[in-house]
């Protein structure tokens, strides 16, 4: 088993190593494909080390039939415009940060132990256990924070988590108020916990991942046969050419680099690098979700159709980077609350009209909104959220109109119904009595006579009257008013930008990063390769190439030659 | 009612196709013979249990108007059809591994068991789109979430596989006794599976039995190897469809309940669950964290799978509400 977690698991710090020990290739294209002799011999490759050349589309191997074309064309391209500045003179200036920093470090002084406890932090942060642990804490956390009931008075804790009688034998109601459990989500245990998760991903895009950058844009020759065997897939083809192979790699997409007997190719390079994008993408989510957090204006309110309210007056600060704007200063008039209405009476949707004026009365702007469809104006987002029925407006014997206010009454469930009442007979008695008026929405209204009976149901604008208690009651309009929340959030742009890069550097991670490296040796072709994801599916992909690899018999040596150069 | 006679006929030739599939896997996964004809009749039958699912959500769109996404029947129903694409796209794949497919089978089955059971009846007819719904956030959001819900959960499932067939391993790790002995009893099913592998490479008739155990180390070494890179390849995947699902969801949580996060019981769950398989695609990542570890952790997100998806639902919490039990 152990030997399985060694071939499973991927080490980014191993490839450093060898990049230490094989000279860099020297990225200068040149396709002369004459003055590269076809060597079989390993000890050709002392000579033609610094005539490195990539193979071109005119390369044909004898059963290569289906890789020709435009894709092959292209791939070189690619690999002259992406070739890292390095050369076989510069290893030590252009090995990666490392050798810079190890130089800092011997310098003496308080500037060196405070580089010494930065580096200390560093490591510490982007330890993976650490990140590990720091994820399942949130997680656990998140999770009791969906178990306690949150935004509740003190109160009520107290008598949900009693002491005496403690949840797991030692939750208690002090330990939700202490630690601030009662509001999880902006306790400064769930903020810290988030913060260094912050931090953590932080130090491990500096120290592990950016480094991982400039490590895998490079490309290395194995110039061993026995290196390439200890690859995750390995494969000897006798009697091959490497030309070949690299034809047929790049047919299938891959980079080819070959030099002399030694050859490298790669696939999928933004799949190793999309992490990086990955933990970019999630903390410019964190950095957003902390502007909004800190610099957010929301509020709430309920206002019936035909009045306005001023939008300074409803938006609430939400930290100490909230600062009001000029449209602060708008006044929002409802002209009109509706809803829609399917055949079988559920409602479909609520619209309010709204009309915004500016500090002279003037109207900036109408719009009708709706749920899923949010005014915005100067940074300001209006929602549909919620209704009510503010009034009922009657006439009574033909006299009024009257209005009625509306009542929210408590019910089981969570159907709205309003009521009101219209009181018959002396209003000064100590037991008035009257017509009740319920209504679940704007569509009917339930009217029971003074003794509670169920006396009949109308519509708004029906102009039908009804008699109750020998009155007679018309119902004019039933009169809703509009929840509407309101917020500025200057964190959106930021958290969406966010999104989008997450959204794209997570698909791209599912790449995977295969690399192979290959060795003429003799007649005799050494080929391995490994791949860091698609472990299932490279093995298979490169037995699929490699059978496309024709095998050279010695007599045709020249005319493969001819072909090359052809 | 044509409507409802013809979901009818759909869930229960889907339900007893399905049922038929899971006998012949179990058959197959014992006798461990490579029938032809058997695995003829799993893909056929999988073919018609894919068509009546998709006509039962085709007729439902028509009948109702809207995606048949506005509640948990519903949502089960197309939970059950991504499964059984699922299981299609593996049928049709090049290479074949029916182990994968034996896990999927009962899960269509599950799933559609528990949409068509008595205990949602009141949810089959469909209802009206309330107005939070309306919206086309609706078809990306719900079909990215169920396809992660999917993908996730048979990756799961393979981890799930993974720590049956090495809790052998735990156990002699805590020492042999007698009480164990009914584990191995168990354990025996899982030994049979591998082997079924070995049958295949049709390596384990021509060995000399006193090379028998350690090829079969061999080969199960080799078989929890693929299944564990399975799994994590199809974590992989539905991680990536998690990732839309719930950036979809948050993106039009702005549009219509003001803001693009609210720690709503349900985004919450949903966020957790996508923190368990990032813990689990980082223990990936660490030497020292092998398989095992990881394969606890993906087992985890099994759990944590159904709670965000059932379990909150059947709490009714939160702005999800829509997606409960009880018919709003």
């Amino acid at each position: 088993m152990k030997a399985l977690s060694a071939i499973n698991s991927t080490n980014p710090c191993l490839p450093n190593t060898h990049f230490l020990k094989v000279p860099i290739f020297h990225p200068f294209f040149k396709f002369n494909p004459f003055s590269q002799p076809y060597n079989v011999h390993g000890h050709a490759a002392n000579r033609a080390h610094k005539l490195p050349f990539t193979i071109s589309c005119k390369l044909k191997s004898s059963r290569d039939v289906e890789n020709k074309g435009k894709s092959v064309a292209q791939k070189i391209v690619l690999s002259e415009a992406s070739p890292p500045p390095l050369t076989e003179d510069d290893v030590t200036n252009g090995d990666t940060g490392n050798v810079p920093q190890s130089s800092k470090k011997k310098k003496g002084g308080p500037f060196g132990l405070l580089n010494m406890l930065r580096r200390k932090t560093l490591q510490i942060l982007s330890s993976l256990p650490l990140a590990i642990a720091d994820m399942f804490a949130a997680a656990a956390l998140m999770a009791l924070g969906t178990f306690i009931e949150q935004g509740e008075a003190p109160d009520f804790y107290i008598q949900k988590y009693p002491e005496d009688n403690p949840v797991f034998g030692f939750f208690t109601w002090r330990w939700i108020l202490a630690l601030g459990f009662d509001h999880m989500f902006s306790s400064p245990v769930f903020l810290g916990v988030l913060a260094l998760l912050g931090a953590s991903l932080m130090a491990c895009t500096y120290t592990t991942q950016l480094p991982l950058i400039t490590v895998s844009r490079r490309w290395s020759f194995l110039h061993s046969a026995e290196a390439i065997r200890k690859q995750e897939f390995s494969e000897s083809l006798p009697r091959a050419s490497i030309q070949d192979v690299g034809t047929i790699l790049m047919g299938a997409g891959y980079e080819v680099f070959l030099k002399g007997p030694s050859l490298y190719a790669f696939k999928g390079l933004a799949g190793r690098l999309a992490p990086v994008g990955v933990h970019i993408a999630l903390l410019l989510v964190m950095a957003g979700g902390t502007v909004s957090a800190a610099g957010s204006f929301r509020g709430s309110v309920t206002v019936p159709q035909g009045l306005n309210f001023v939008v300074g007056d409803v938006l609430v600060p939400s930290g100490f980077l909230s600062s009001p704007t000029e449209a602060f200063n708008t006044e929002i008039h409802v002209n009109r609350f509706y809803m829609d209405y399917y055949e079988s009476g559920e409602v479909s949707q609520f619209y309010t009209d709204l009309s915004l004026r500016n500090m002279d009365g003037k109207e900036v702007m109408r719009k009708t909104i709706s749920v899923n469809d949010p005014l915005r104006y100067g940074g300001i987002t209006i929602y549909q959220t919620d209704w009510s029925i503010s009034a009922l407006q009657i006439l009574k014997d033909n006299e009024g109109p009257y209005n009625l206010a509306m009542a929210p009454l408590q019910i089981n469930g969570d159907k709205k119904l309003y009521g009101t009442f219209l009181p018959v007979g002396d209003i000064n008695s100590p037991d008035v009595k009257g017509i009740s008026m319920l209504a679940r929405d704007l569509q009917s209204i339930v009217l029971y006579d003074k003794e509670g009976k169920f006396v009949g149901v109308r519509r708004p604008n029906s102009k039908l009257p009804i008699n109750i208690d020998g009155s007679e009651i018309l119902i004019v309009d039933a009169i809703g008013s509009s929840g509407l929340d309101l917020k500025t959030d200057p964190g959106v742009p930021v958290v969406y930008a966010g999104f989008g890069a997450l959204m794209i550097t997570t698909c791209i991670s599912y790449l995977s990063h295969s690399q192979i490296w290959a060795l003429q040796d003799g007649t005799t072709v050494f080929i391995g390769g490994k791949t860091n994801r698609a472990k299932m599916e490279f093995p298979e992909e490169m037995n699929l190439l490699l059978d496309k690899v024709p095998e050279i018999v010695e007599s045709t040596l020249p005319k493969q030659a001819d072909s090359i150069s052809g | 009612m044509v409507f409802s006679t013809l979901e009818h006929i759909l869930t229960h030739i889907s339900f007893s196709v399905v049922s038929i599939l899971i006998s012949i896997h179990w058959i197959t996964l014992l006798l461990g013979n490579e029938i032809i004809g058997l695995y003829n009749l799993l893909k056929k039958g999988m073919i018609i249990t894919f068509f009546c699912i998709t006509g039962l959500l085709v007729t439902r769109w028509i009948f109702s108007g809207h995606l048949p996404f506005s509640n948990l029947y519903e949502s089960l129903i197309f939970l059950s059809w991504t499964f059984s694409i699922f299981y299609m796209v593996l049928c049709f794949k090049k290479k074949k591994n029916y182990y994968f497919n034996t896990i999927i089978t009962p899960s269509i089955l599950f799933t559609q068991g528990f949409a068509t059971s008595g205990l949602l009846t009141e949810m089959h007819e469909s209802f009206k789109l309330v107005p939070a719904l309306q919206s086309h956030w609706l078809m990306m959001h719900v079909s990215m979430m169920i396809l992660g819900y999917t993908t996730l959960l048979c990756g799961s499932l393979i981890s799930v596989a993974i720590l049956v067939i090495t809790f052998q391993e735990l156990i002699q790790i805590f020492g042999k006794s007698k009480t164990f002995f009914f584990f191995y009893e168990s354990f025996s099913f899982a030994e049979i599976k591998y082997m079924n592998m070995n049958d295949k490479k049709n390596i384990l008739q021509q060995t000399p039995f006193p090379f028998y155990s350690s090829y079969r180390n061999y080969y199960r070494y080799q078989f929890i190897q693929q299944l564990d890179r399975w799994g994590y390849r199809t974590i992989s995947l539905g991680f990536i469809f998690l990732t839309i699902g719930n950036i979809s969801g948050a993106v039009w949580a702005n549009e219509a309940w003001g803001s693009y996060w609210n720690w709503d019981p349900k985004e919450t769950w949903a966020f957790i669950t996508w923190t368990i398989f990032a813990i689990y695609l980082h223990t990936r990542k660490n030497k020292k964290l092998e398989y095992r570890n990881s394969s606890i952790v993906a087992s985890m997100g099994f759990l944590i799978i159904w709670i965000c998806y059932l379990g909150i639902n059947l709490l009714g919490l939160g702005l999800h509400s829509y997606g409960s039990f009880t018919p709003n």
